[in-house]
C-alpha cells in the first residue's frame, strides 16, 4: 500500500505536483494523465530521486522519504524507465545479476536470476548479449531487474512503450502475476488508457501536480473531469 | 508457481559458470607470447618488450576507466611515475625483496588514483579530460624537481654525482631474459586481476554507471564505492607497471614523465582496443617495441607519434574498439564458419 500525503514538489516557481494525497492499495494501480501532469516526477519522488518540499509517503506504513534512493532498493523498491536500460554489452543473464550482486545474498545469488529469467521466459537467450536483443526482449529483461530479490513496490514507467499490441499482452499477463509470484504491489504509468484498462484495478489521474481522479479504473476512466482533461473530449 | 519449479532444475547462470574459463585466456596467451619472445629477442628487443609488457599493465587500468566506466583519465603515466618513484624509494631505503618495493608502489599509486579520482565524482568527459591532464602536468613540475630516488640520502633520496645506484632486480630475475619472464608473470597476474573485475560484480556495477548514475542507484549499486573502486585499481595497476619499469634498468628519469606521455598513453589505449583484455598488451607493444622497431631500421622514434596520431585517427572513424576489437571480430567470424555457421 502507497499512502501519500500532502505531497509538495517545487522547481523554483513551478509546482510539478501539488498538494497531492492518496491512498493506492490495488495489487497492480495505474497512474495516468497529460504530458506534464507530474507522473514521472511522482515516480522519481517514489525511487528518491526528486526530494518534494513538503509532504510524506509511506510504503506498506513505513517512510519512504526517510530513505535514500539506495536504501529504498534495499528495501523492496524497484523501477523501470521511459527508455528501456538494458546494457549492450552483459549477457541477459548478466544484466539480471548486475542489480542480484547487491540485493541478494550471494548464496541465492544464482538462483534468483534464474527465477527471474524463468518468469520473463529469457532463459534460452540468458547468454546473448544486451545488445542483440529486440525492444520487446528488452523490455522482458527490464522486468525481469524489476522482480529480482523480494521486490516490495516495482514501479512501471511506460512499460509497453513501442510494442506491438500482441507483445504488449503478454507483457501484461507477466505484469498481473507479479502480485501473486512476488507478493510486490505494482504501479504503472502509462499513456495507453486501454493498457491501463486492462491492467489495474486502480487508477489515479494526475493533471497540473494534483489528483483529478482517483478508484476503481472503470469508475475513473468514465469520469467526465478524467475525459475532458485526459482523453480530450469536451 | 511454474517459473519456481523450474528455477530449482537449472540453480546456476551459465554465464557464472562460464567465468573462470575466461579468464584462463590470459596466462594462456601470455605464456605463447612470452615464449616466443623469449625465443626470438635479442637483448635490445628483449629490453623493449619487458617495458612493452609492464607498460600494458597501466593501459589496463586506463581500459577499466574508459572502456568500463566511460571516464576519460589523462595522468595515467602519472600513477605509472608515482608507483616508480615509491618502488625506487622503498627499494633503496629498505633494500627489501623486490616485491615489497613493488607493491608499495602498487599501493602508493592506488591512494594516489584514488585522490586524482575525486574530481570524477562530480566530473565527466572533456571537463574531467582537462582536469586530469592538469594533475599530469603537476606531476611533471614536481618529478622534474624532484627527479627519482637513485639511493641517494634524505626524503627525495637523491644521490648527486657519486654514489648513483641502481635498484637492483629480484632474486628470482637477475639476467635480461629472467627478468622479463618475472615481468610477464606480474602483468599476468596483474591483467587477470583486472579481467576478474570486468567478468564479475564489479564489471556489471561499472557497466550501469556507465549506462547512468539513475540506473545504477536504481539497482542497488553504489556509485561512490565503485567509481572510487576503478580508480584505485587502475591506479594499483599503474604503480606495479612504473615499479616493474623501474627495475627493467634500475633506475628512472624525470624527463620521460611528462604530461604529454599520459596522452600518448590514452591515445594507444584507445587503438589498442578499450575492450578486450589483450588490447592493454597491443597497446603496451605498439609504445615501445614500435618505436624500438623504428630505431633498428634507423628511422627516429619520434615518426611514432605521426604514426600514432594517423592510428588513433582511425581507430575513432572506423574501429572504436581498437586492434583488439578487430581481432576478437575476426576470431568470432572463423569461430561461427568452424561452427558451421551457428551465431555465438
Amino acid at each position: 500500500m502507497i499512502a501519500i500525503d500532502n505531497l509538495v514538489v517545487q522547481f523554483g516557481g513551478v509546482k510539478p505536483i501539488n498538494q497531492l494525497t492518496a491512498t493506492l492499495t490495488a495489487p497492480v494501480a495505474g497512474l495516468i494523465g497529460p504530458n506534464g501532469a507530474g507522473k514521472t516526477t511522482l515516480l522519481n519522488v517514489l525511487s528518491g530521486f526528486v526530494r518534494p518540499v513538503q509532504g510524506s509517503v509511506a510504503l506498506n506504513g513505513n517512510g519512504l522519504l526517510e530513505m535514500t534512493p539506495l536504501q529504498r532498493v534495499r528495501a523492496g523498491l524497484r523501477r523501470s524507465f521511459q527508455t528501456e536500460q538494458v546494457v549492450e554489452d552483459l549477457t541477459v543473464a548478466d544484466n539480471l545479476a548486475a542489480i542480484a550482486d547487491h540485493i541478494v545474498p550471494s548464496p541465492q545469488r544464482a538462483e534468483a536470476v534464474d527465477r527471474a529469467l524463468a518468469f520473463i521466459g529469457l532463459r534460452p537467450v540468458a547468454d546473448k548479449l544486451g545488445q542483440s536483443l529486440n525492444l520487446f526482449q528488452r523490455r522482458l529483461v527490464e522486468l525481469g531487474k524489476c522482480v529480482i530479490g523480494k521486490p516490495s513496490l516495482i514501479l512501471l514507467d511506460e512499460p509497453a512503450a513501442g510494442l506491438t499490441d500482441e507483445e504488449g499482452g503478454a507483457l501484461r499477463e507477466l505484469v498481473l502475476r507479479i502480485p501473486t509470484e512476488f507478493s510486490a504491489q505494482v504501479l504503472v504509468i502509462d499513456h495507453d488508457v486501454e493498457l491501463i484498462r486492462a491492467m489495474c484495478s486502480e487508477t489515479m489521474v494526475l493533471d497540473y501536480g494534483k489528483l483529478l481522479a482517483l478508484g476503481p479504473t472503470e469508475t475513473v476512466l468514465a469520469d467526465p473531469d478524467v475525459r475532458r482533461a485526459y482523453l480530450g473530449e469536451l | 508457481m511454474a517459473s519456481e519449479h523450474v528455477a530449482q532444475v537449472v540453480p546456476r547462470s551459465m554465464s557464472i559458470a562460464r567465468l573462470p574459463m575466461s579468464l584462463l585466456q590470459v596466462p594462456a596467451t601470455m605464456i605463447v607470447f612470452a615464449g616466443v619472445t623469449v625465443l626470438f629477442a635479442n637483448s635490445f628487443w628483449l629490453s623493449a618488450a619487458t617495458a612493452a609488457v609492464a607498460l600494458s599493465l597501466s593501459v589496463v587500468g586506463l581500459a577499466i576507466l574508459y572502456g568500463q566506466l566511460g571516464l576519460v583519465s589523462l595522468c595515467q603515466f602519472a600513477l605509472v611515475g608515482v608507483g616508480g618513484w615509491v618502488a625506487l624509494r622503498v627499494g633503496h631505503a629498505f633494500h627489501p625483496p623486490f616485491e615489497i618495493s613493488l607493491l608499495a608502489g602498487g599501493i602508493v599509486a592506488s591512494i594516489v588514483g584514488l585522490v586524482f579520482g575525486i574530481p570524477a565524482l562530480r566530473l565527466r568527459g572533456l571537463y574531467l579530460a582537462l582536469v586530469t591532464l592538469m594533475l599530469a602536468g603537476a606531476f611533471q613540475i614536481v618529478i622534474s624537481a624532484w627527479g627519482f630516488p637513485d639511493g641517494g640520502p634524505g626524503f627525495l633520496g637523491r644521490a648527486d654525482g657519486s654514489g648513483r645506484a641502481m635498484l637492483p632486480r629480484p632474486d628470482l630475475a637477475q639476467g635480461a631474459v629472467a627478468y622479463f619472464v618475472y615481468v610477464c608473470v606480474a602483468a599476468t597476474v596483474g591483467l587477470m586481476i583486472a579481467q576478474w573485475h570486468k567478468l564479475a560484480k564489479p564489471g556489471r556495477a561499472w557497466a550501469l554507471i556507465r549506462k547512468g548514475e539513475t540506473v545504477a542507484i536504481s539497482s542497488g549499486v553504489s556509485v561512490l564505492v565503485f567509481k572510487a573502486w576503478a580508480f584505485a585499481l587502475s591506479g594499483f595497476l599503474a604503480g606495479l607497471s612504473g615499479a616493474l619499469l623501474a627495475d627493467n634498468v634500475g633506475q628512472l628519469d624525470g624527463r620521460a614523465f611528462g604530461a604529454f606521455e599520459s596522452l600518448n598513453l590514452f591515445a594507444l589505449a584507445i587503438v589498442g582496443g578499450v575492450y578486450n583484455w589483450y588490447g592493454a598488451l597491443i597497446a603496451g607493444l605498439l609504445l615501445r617495441a614500435l618505436p624500438a622497431l623504428l630505431t633498428d631500421l634507423g628511422i627516429d622514434g619520434y615518426v611514432t607519434i605521426g604514426i600514432f596520431g594517423v592510428a588513433l585517427f582511425h581507430a575513432l572513424a572506423t574501429a572504436p574498439a581498437g586492434i583488439a576489437g578487430q581481432i576478437a571480430g575476426i576470431v568470432a567470424r572463423v569461430r561461427i564458419r568452424i561452427m558451421g555457421g551457428r551465431a555465438p
